[in-house]
This record gives C-alpha cells, sequence and structure tokens, in this order.
C-alpha cells in the first residue's frame, strides 16, 4: 500500500470517528443539561463552554459569542471552523476520495451519502430545531460506516490503518471528554456527600460515550467518579473504554509490524508499553490525579500518532 | 600535441526556508568525443548526500542527488580532468559552387533528416525583421556565410552580464543589445537555422587563458551542421570557431535542454544561488 | 400493451431532415429497436421520471461526477445520463470495430516511422511542416523504442453516423482518451433501473475492459520482467478525470499512484509504500507528456516523476500511452488519415474521414475564408471541444472574427463540412418526454503486442442542448448506455 494513501485512509478514520463524538457529545450534553439537577449544569453557557472545550475551541469570551444558536451553528454545519462536523465529514470524504481504489464502493456509497447528507442540510432548521435529527443522523451514519468498515473491506492492512485511525482518535475524544467533564464535575458539584463523586456529570459522560446502559448493568449502582472512570479507562469489555481502544490498537499495529524483535523503536513497542501499564492499573491510582492522567494519556496517543507518521507515512 | 585542463565547478544554494526534499540533476560532465577525453571525474556535496549517474534525454552524462533530510544550504564541488587534443578548426575544403551548396541544404531528405535541429524553440525565436538584419550572400558558401554570421552576432551583441535572464526574448535581446553567452549562441542559432542551416546549442566550459570573453561561468557557443563536414563548432561570443580551448559538455536545441543544474524542491520560499567555474590548462607533452 | 397514445413516445416529433437511429429508411421502427420500443412504450411518463430520478441519484450517491472549472469555483456535476439506449447491430459493429483497429494501427506505425525512419515524412506523404511545428512531436523521443514497439496502447476514437447513413471518424484520441468509466457505469445504472429490458436483449458485456487493459499492458512489459508490477498515474483528486483513475486501478486491482508517490534509483522507477520502495514496470499514464518528468519536461511540474523520462528511455518501465504521441492525435494529422492507413498497411479505410481544408494551404484557405457559414472551423490542438466555431450558428460579426482568427494563424485551423450528426430518441427533464438529440460515439481500442482489442460498446455521448452539435461532457453533453447485440 502507497504511503500516502494509507496516511490519507488512517485520517479518514479519525476524522469518521471525531465527528461522531462531536455530535454525540452535543446531543447528550445539550439535552440531559435541560433537565439536569444542578443549577450549574443546566446554565446555557456552562453546557455550550463545555461544548467548545470538548471540540478544541476556547470558551466563548462574551454573551454574544456564546448565543446558542453561533455555538451550535459554529460545532456543526460552519464550513470555516476546521472543527466543525461539516469540515470533518469533508475531510472524511476527501481522504475517501484519494483512496478511492481501494476501499469498497459500499463504504465509498456511504460516505458520500453523508457527506451529502450533511452537506444539504438545512442551517437554519438545525440551529432552531433540529440539533436532535441531525446529531442522531451523525451517529448513525458513523455507525453505518463503521459497519462497512467491518464488513466490506478485506481485513488486511487497509482495514487495520482504518481501524488504528478509528480507535487512536476514539481514545483520544474519551480523554477529551474525560477532560471536559472532569471540569464540569468540579464546578457542578451534587447536592450532598462527596459532591465532587456524585456529580451528575458523570452521568452525562457515560452517555456521552455510549455507556451509560452498560454501565449500569455492570455495577448496577448509580454512576460515581470513582466507577465511571474505571469502566471507561480500565475495563477491557467496554468497547469504548481507552483499555479497549489499546487493546485494538495494538492487534492492529501487530498487522502492519509482526515482528517480534526487540525494536524499542517502533510504534508497535510504544503502544506495547502504554498498553501493558494501563492493563495493570487500580482506578485510585487514577483518580487521585485526574489531570495528570489526562495530560499523561494525551501525550500518549499523541506520541503514537507521531511514530506511526514516521514509521509508516513518512515519503 | 595535446592539452590537460583541469575544470573545477563549484555551486553554492542557500535557502530561505529549510528543504524537506530535493533532487538536483547536474549537466556538468565533459562530453567524451573526438579530441576530448576525460581521465578524471570527482564529485561532492557538503552534506554527503548520495548522488547517481545517468543520462539526460538526449544521452549526455548527468550526475543526480536525491537528498530526503532537511537542510537550508548546500554546497556542491565537481572536479574533471579533460585531455584535448588541439585541432585546425579549417581543415577542410570549401565547395566550390555556393549556390548549389546551399541547394543540398534544401531538399526534403536533409530537413527531415536535422529536423530537430531547424526546428524554432522559444528560445531560438526571431520576428523576421530582425533576422533581415543579417545578409545571406549567394556568392558565398554555407560556411562563410556562417563565419560572417558568426562575426554578425559578435558585434550585434555587446557582452554584458546581469541584463538578461532565461526568460528574456530574442528580439528584446536584439533590440537592446546587450546579453551573455547563451543570447549570442541562441542568436546565432536562430539566424542559421532561419536559413535552413541546422544549428545546436552546445554548453561547455571555455578555457580563458587567452582573454576570452566567458567569464567564469559555463560557456555557450554553437554547432552548425556542414555538408560533408560534419559540425563544425563557432563560438559567436569571441567570434572565433570553437577550438581546443573549448571543451564540450552537452548540445540540444536550446538552453533549456543544456541547463546545467535543474533542482525539484520541496519547500517554500526563494533561494540563492551561486555558481562558479575554474578552468586551468597546460600543454602536454 | 399501452396505448400510444399516453406512453412515452406520444408526443415524439420527428425532423425529417434529420437522420433518426431509431427509424429505418421507410420510416418504421428499426427491428432492433421494436421490442426496446414496446417496452419503453409501455411505460407512462410519472414511471419514467421516477426512473429517471433513480438513475440520477445513483450516479450522484456512487460519487461518479465531475467538475468543470468554471470562473470562480469548480462544480461537481454528475454527467447526464440517459435511460434509452442506443443499439448497434452486429453487422455494423464489425466494420466500426475492424475501422478503430485498422486506425490504431496504422497510428501506430506512423508514429514509429517518425521517431525512427521518417519516410512517410521523406517521400513527403504527410508533410513535414505539420510534425515539425507540433509541440507534441518529442525531441527526446527519437530513435526511442518503446517496449513491444508499441506507442498508443489506448486509442479513444469518435465516431459519427451522418445523414447519409454512413459512420465517419471525426477525431483519434491518443493521448489520454478519458470516458470508458462511464461506459461501464452506464450500463450498471441501466441495469439498476430497467432491469426487465435486458431479458430481450443479448448485449456485449462492458466490464470486461479493465481486465483486458491489465492483460495487454503486460504484453509490453520492460525487457527481463516477468511479473510486472502495474500502476495508473493520475495528477491526483480534483482531476476532472478522477473517478475514472481511481476506477481503473480498482478493477485492474493495482496502485493509482501520484507522480510524489514515485522515485526514480538508478534508472528504475519505485513507488514509496509503508513497507518502504516497491519497483514499477508499467505505468498506465494519464498525465499528460509535459508533466510527467520535472528534469526533462516542464521544470514546474509537480505532477510529475523527476528522472521518469530516462527510466522509460532506458527500457526499464513501460508507459503508456507512450510519450510522443499526442503528434499523431492533432486534428491536421487527421486529415491524412487515409493516405497514412495506405501508406503503412496498403488497405483503404474501413471507416470514412470527414474532407478537411487545411488553411495553412492557400487555395483551401481561400475557400474556408468564402464559405464559413458551410463549414465547422476548428484549431488543430485544442481537447474539449473548445474554440470550434460552427458556421451555420454564427453571426456576421462572427463570422468576421472567426475570419480573422483565421487570417492571424492559418496553420492553426482546419475546417470541415458540417456533419449532420444522426440522432436518437433522448429523455429530456425540462419537458418530460423524448426529443430528438444528436449523438456520436466513442470507442476504446487497446494495442498489445500482436494483439488487440476493442471494447464491444463505447460511450455514446449525447448534445442535450436541442440542435446543439457538441457532445463533450465539459460543453454540457450527456452519455447514454450503448448496447452492441451478440450475432
Amino acid at each position: 500500500m502507497l504511503a500516502r494513501v494509507a496516511n490519507n485512509l488512517f485520517w479518514m478514520g479519525r476524522y469518521i470517528e471525531r465527528s461522531e463524538h462531536i455530535a454525540r457529545y452535543m446531543h447528550v450534553n445539550y439535552f440531559s443539561s435541560l433537565d439536569a439537577p444542578h443549577e450549574i449544569s443546566r446554565s446555557r453557557p456552562f453546557v455550550l463552554n463545555s461544548m467548545l472545550r470538548m471540540a478544541g475551541q476556547p470558551p466563548g469570551q462574551d454573551e454574544e459569542e456564546l448565543t446558542e444558536e453561533k455555538v451550535l451553528f459554529k460545532l456543526a454545519l460552519d464550513p470555516s471552523n476546521p472543527f466543525s462536523i461539516i469540515s470533518n465529514v469533508r475531510y472524511t470524504r476527501e481522504n475517501a476520495n484519494s483512496a478511492r481504489d481501494l476501499i469498497s464502493t459500499e463504504l465509498y456509497e456511504s460516505i458520500n451519502k453523508f457527506y451529502h447528507f450533511v452537506l444539504k442540510y438545512p442551517a437554519d432548521h438545525y440551529i432552531k430545531k433540529g440539533l436532535y435529527d441531525f446529531s442522531v443522523n451523525i451517529i448513525e451514519m458513523s455507525s453505518i460506516l463503521r459497519g462497512r468498515i467491518r464488513s466490506t473491506l478485506l481485513h488486511d492492512e487497509v482495514y487495520a490503518i482504518i481501524l488504528l485511525g478509528v480507535n487512536l482518535e476514539r481514545a483520544n475524544q474519551l480523554i477529551r471528554m474525560i477532560d471536559a467533564k472532569y471540569q464540569d464535575a468540579k464546578e457542578a458539584r451534587a447536592s450532598y456527600g462527596d459532591t465532587f463523586s456524585k456529580s451528575f456529570e458523570w452521568t452525562t459522560l457515560l452517555k456521552c460515550m455510549e455507556s451509560y446502559d452498560m454501565m449500569r448493568r455492570h455495577y448496577k449502582k448509580t454512576p460515581t467518579s470513582l466507577t465511571t472512570l474505571e469502566f471507561l479507562i480500565l475495563n477491557p469489555n467496554c468497547p469504548r473504554s481507552l483499555m479497549n481502544c489499546l487493546n485494538q490498537i495494538y492487534m492492529h499495529i501487530r498487522v502492519l509490524d509482526n515482528s517480534f524483535r526487540y525494536n524499542k523503536n517502533s510504534t508497535a513497542f510504544l503502544v506495547g508499553r502504554v498498553r501493558s501499564e494501563y492493563q495493570y492499573k487500580y482506578i485510585e491510582e487514577i483518580e487521585g490525579n485526574i489531570q495528570q492522567f489526562i495530560d499523561g494519556m494525551l501525550r500518549n496517543l499523541a506520541d503514537i500518532g507521531t511514530k506511526m507518521e514516521n514509521e509508516f507515512f513518512h515519503y | 600535441m595535446s592539452l590537460e585542463y583541469k575544470i573545477t565547478y563549484h555551486a553554492e544554494n542557500q535557502y530561505e526556508n529549510p528543504v524537506k526534499e530535493a533532487r538536483w540533476q547536474f549537466l556538468i560532465i565533459p562530453h567524451e568525443e573526438e579530441g576530448q577525453k576525460v581521465t578524471a571525474t570527482h564529485f561532492e556535496n557538503s552534506l554527503d548526500f548520495p548522488y547517481e549517474e545517468s543520462t539526460n534525454a538526449y544521452g549526455f552524462r548527468t550526475l543526480r542527488i536525491l537528498a530526503k533530510s532537511e537542510f537550508e544550504r548546500i554546497e556542491f564541488k565537481a572536479s574533471f580532468t579533460v585531455l584535448k587534443t588541439a585541432v585546425n578548426p579549417f581543415d577542410f575544403d570549401l565547395p566550390l559552387d555556393p549556390p548549389e551548396d546551399l541547394k543540398r541544404y534544401q531538399t526534403l531528405d536533409f530537413k527531415v533528416e536535422h529536423e530537430p535541429f531547424l526546428r524554432k524553440t522559444p528560445l531560438t525565436t526571431l520576428l523576421e525583421e530582425h533576422a533581415k538584419f543579417f545578409e545571406y550572400r549567394g556568392d558565398k558558401t554555407v560556411f562563410e556565410n556562417l563565419v560572417d554570421l558568426n562575426q554578425w552576432v559578435y558585434e550585434k551583441i555587446f557582452y554584458t552580464p546581469g541584463v538578461t535572464h532565461v526568460n528574456t526574448t530574442l528580439d528584446e535581446i536584439v533590440e537592446n543589445r546587450h546579453g551573455v553567452c547563451q543570447d549570442f549562441a541562441h542568436l546565432f542559432a536562430a539566424v542559421a537555422r532561419q536559413f535552413g542551416i541546422p544549428c545546436r546549442y552546445v554548453s561547455g566550459y571555455l578555457h580563458q587563458g587567452n582573454g576570452y570573453f566567458g567569464d567564469s561561468q559555463m560557456h555557450a557557443w554553437t554547432e552548425a551542421y556542414l555538408l560533408d563536414v560534419g559540425w563544425v563548432g563557432f563560438d559567436p561570443t569571441n567570434n572565433i570557431l570553437a577550438s581546443e580551448n573549448h571543451i564540450k559538455v552537452a548540445h540540444g536545441k536550446d538552453y533549456s535542454d543544456c541547463a546545467p543544474l535543474k533542482g525539484i524542491l520541496y519547500s517554500r520560499g526563494g533561494n540563492t544561488t551561486s555558481h562558479s567555474v575554474q578552468v586551468l590548462g597546460q600543454q602536454q607533452q | 400493451m399501452a396505448s400510444q397514445e399516453n406512453t412515452i413516445f406520444s408526443s415524439y416529433q420527428r425532423d425529417p431532415s434529420l437522420f433518426d437511429e431509431l427509424y429505418d429508411d421507410k420510416g418504421e421502427v428499426k427491428r432492433i429497436y421494436k421490442t426496446l420500443f414496446n417496452l419503453y412504450g409501455a411505460h407512462s411518463i410519472e414511471d419514467y421520471m421516477r426512473l429517471n430520478e433513480k438513475a440520477k441519484s445513483s450516479f450522484f450517491n456512487q460519487g461518479i461526477t465531475f467538475q468543470v472549472y468554471g470562473d470562480k469555483d469548480t462544480q461537481e456535476k454528475i454527467f447526464p445520463f440517459d435511460l434509452f439506449p442506443r443499439i448497434i447491430d452486429p453487422e455494423e459493429w464489425e466494420v466500426i470495430e475492424k475501422g478503430a483497429i485498422q486506425r490504431s494501427r496504422a497510428l501506430n506505425l506512423f508514429l514509429w516511422d517518425i521517431y525512427h525512419e521518417k519516410k512517410i515524412l521523406k517521400q513527403g506523404i504527410v508533410p513535414l511542416e505539420l510534425i515539425s511545428s507540433s509541440e507534441n512531436y518529442l525531441h527526446q523521443m527519437m530513435d526511442v523504442d518503446p517496449p513491444g514497439g508499441i506507442y498508443n496502447h489506448i486509442s479513444g476514437t469518435d465516431i459519427i453516423k451522418h445523414k447519409d447513413g454512413k459512420y465517419y471518424v471525426l477525431e483519434d484520441n491518443i493521448r489520454c482518451p478519458s470516458g470508458v468509466s462511464y461506459v461501464i457505469s452506464n450500463r450498471t445504472a441501466l441495469k439498476r433501473a430497467l432491469f426487465g429490458v435486458f431479458n430481450h436483449y443479448e448485449a456485449h458485456t462492458v466490464t470486461n475492459y479493465a481486465e483486458n487493459l491489465l492483460d495487454l499492458l503486460e504484453t509490453v512489459k520492460p525487457k527481463g520482467v516477468d511479473s510486472p508490477n502495474t500502476v495508473v498515474i493520475t495528477p491526483g483528486m480534483y482531476n476532472s478525470a478522477f473517478y475514472e483513475h481511481s476506477y481503473l486501478a480498482k478493477t485492474m486491482g493495482v496502485e493509482l499512484v501520484e507522480g510524489r508517490d514515485l522515485y526514480v534509483e538508478n534508472d528504475f522507477v519505485y513507488m514509496r509504500t509503508i513497507k518502504g520502495p516497491e519497483k514499477v514496470d508499467i505505468i498506465y499514464r494519464r498525465i499528460d507528456d509535459q508533466f510527467m518528468d520535472p528534469l526533462e519536461f516542464r521544470a514546474d511540474s509537480a505532477l510529475g516523476v523527476p528522472g521518469l523520462f530516462t527510466a522509460y528511455k532506458k527500457g526499464n518501465v513501460t508507459l503508456a500511452n507512450a510519450p510522443g504521441t499526442g503528434v499523431a492525435d492533432d486534428k491536421a494529422v487527421y486529415t491524412y488519415m487515409p493516405e497514412i492507413i495506405k501508406y503503412y498497411l496498403d488497405e483503404t479505410p474501413i471507416l470514412n474521414n470527414v474532407h478537411t481544408y487545411h488553411c495553412s494551404r492557400p487555395e483551401e484557405l481561400a475557400y474556408v475564408m468564402d464559405h464559413i457559414p458551410e463549414l465547422v472551423v476548428k484549431p488543430v490542438d485544442e481537447a474539449g471541444g473548445y474554440g470550434i466555431s460552427i458556421g451555420n450558428k454564427l453571426t456576421k460579426e462572427e463570422i468576421e472574427t472567426v475570419k480573422k482568427q483565421i487570417k492571424s494563424n492559418p496553420r492553426k485551423y482546419v475546417a470541415q463540412p458540417i456533419m449532420s450528426l444522426s440522432v436518437h430518441p433522448t429523455y429530456i427533464d425540462e419537458t418530460n418526454s423524448f426529443e430528438q438529440r444528436h449523438v456520436d460515439l466513442r470507442t476504446f481500442t487497446i494495442l498489445g503486442k500482436e494483439r488487440e482489442f476493442v471494447l464491444k460498446g463505447g460511450l455514446t455521448r449525447v448534445a442535450l442542448r436541442r440542435g446543439n452539435l457538441v457532445v463533450n461532457s465539459s460543453q454540457g453533453g450527456g452519455s447514454k448506455d450503448t448496447w452492441v447485440l451478440k450475432q
């Protein structure tokens, strides 16, 4: 496979995942904030800033910038914002275009449909009453793309590269959401007991990762900071957890590099190292210093990306 | 009698922004031909990038470098030792019947055979009125006319470095009357081709021991095709025939076939290049 | 069977001065079209509109689109597709196929000759000036032997039927003829929309193009290579024909590369893969000569591969089509095709040439100047239908402008009698009915070493604007599926 095309497929995977997470975060936060128990959780600037932060944007400076319509538009349909959903979907398609000969017709058609759906979505409808419909569609279409990737591509290098992109991005988005919700939970504390640990924001976080139902089944208790983080970071059986992403990344990097020769400079070595560290971690070690974990993990993920680039995409 | 020349070519490129990847092609190795033999070549660059030898589309030897790490400045140095046999460029008989002589250049067979070197290229295109200033005399042989043309070009342009560049048109040069050896050679070729005489642009080195024009850069002259004789070199910059002082590297239709250095860069921003050439000669026993 | 009153053909109007492909000379629907005519006639307009919309969205979702270069930005458009196929009977097809092969073979011999012995020029059969003034006549290609002796591996021959019922060739496209992917996607779209009609006809398949292309390219692999590595090179995804490039790479099962994916080392070509360099032996080239190698051609080309030409010249890589092939693509060379066929093959042309007036010849120039309203004036070196003036559509002022243009550079123009392209029923969106529209046919011929292949089918292009004769997609043309019937 051409190095340039591999790079494009990797990014295609990342952009698919990125657009979905932005949509889901907006969706979950907006709708759960409407009847949130805490006053702060219900306040518009709080919710809107949380969305901006998660999408990698600076918080709004004043009321003018923080109007609901402006923020919703900026994050979803603003073509001039490179972080918006529409930009992400456009990049997805551009990357798919350049690798069109390698991906299946079915996958390409779904990406193309997805693109035209976003492109044609009426912005004025969306900002006034279309958030639910729009975000649900984005989430569903991304799932279709993942289904197409899994079921219409040969599970070879092409597939491994796309899934490396998907999982690396998912891990990244997860950490960003933990970051955003960690900040929110510090502000919007629960009304009794350990106010931070019992904040409503942990439930929101689980919903943002589509993991609320799974988590309730597993713990059969109201989510706390500890159980939520344990589930989302360390539980390998949760398909959205960091541990699961790291396992996937490790599995797929092995398709590209199956040598077991000791090579401490390889991407596979670094992935294996990070994975092993978290495989045997207690959540208490993390919960004690969440900020340090967040910063460290973001750095790890960035390093993996850079290493991949140098090892496989550098041409 | 033979002469030995030591030629040094030096180029230095400085880039405004770091270059990520680059490929250069040098067309600077003296050509192996009758009376000219290359006995030693040496090539190096300041960053120790590996180089390979190849040929250009016309079969002349090239040196290529592929650079894959970042840099902002690079120096190239090449040196060649060349052995030349002294020749008398006038050593052939002139045809006796000048009009018949020219007619033989006008047969279809001849024109087809020499088509590439009769072509008007963008660098050897001249408005008709400008070419008319030189008068072809029917009572003289083709060779004699070319000698006249050599002198005409020599007198037409004042040798002035720095006023013309690769994109200056020949008509501008004729009007402004200033230029360098490339311009002299292009003008000569343009006029000769207009009279149906095949002419090629030659790039090479000039030994300046005799006070010839050509500064310390690569030199350019021409070769015209004479029936019964072959290709004969004319150096209009100095109004002489090419001799043992001319060390040929390559020929082509014009400069663009013979550019000594071509670079393909993956970078943004400007760059500055400086070249210099030194030719030292010494008589051999 | 529905009555003719309410069907899609009830309002079909025939202009008696035009040659309609649907009807024979007695004015009856032709035998080969009869079944189709009845099947389509059974649909109501509403049915048909629905099918038409479906077919359109199928193209759009598949991303089978092209870009139109506008003043401001480029737009993504679908290539308008017509659901009523064009049918060619086996006897007529045989003539077309033989004629296309004959032309491709003759052009190949012509190219070999003008890059080697140049006999046809020395004998004055084709004027030297015609060739030497062409910027596509590459000095770099002199005495280069292309692998297998093939220059024009892929030719696209544009053929029309005149009102006399005979086929004429309008152009031989041998630089980088495009359109073959549309032949295949048209067939797919028609099958999806109206699968039933295929039960009544036996049409040749068109999906075997890519496998034949790969097979024939492999017959001209470089010497000493056992299992060649073939790639398709594209200028990139913003090129108007990118869909086709990716389609061909995908169906041939080979890599689609850009110039930056390749590099040359020691005169061999390599591509940069995730596992390091991999040698490349055959390149199906969809970039023009001038952009192919910045060391030999345009130095500002970012699309090419530095050093590619020398690798080719040394026989280490096959380029298809060969560099310098474009010289025979020139409209002025076209006019000598009967002579070229006679000279190299000692045969008479199977397909007619349109008579051509050369503005470079004084007596013909005079005729052209006096007869502009009856002629089509074309620049000899423009592709895509640009710069064509159709005499009977020009105002007085426009005629004067055209005359001035010709006069300023006669060599640049040729003129031909206005050919009356045959018409074919075509569904028109604006009126929701079938109307007569002009059509042509582009056939695709592949030459290999001692083997050739003609795609049984082709791209029937339709001039969608009423009365328009120019069928290029960039000039508002559409296309039809084309069936070549089995014996």
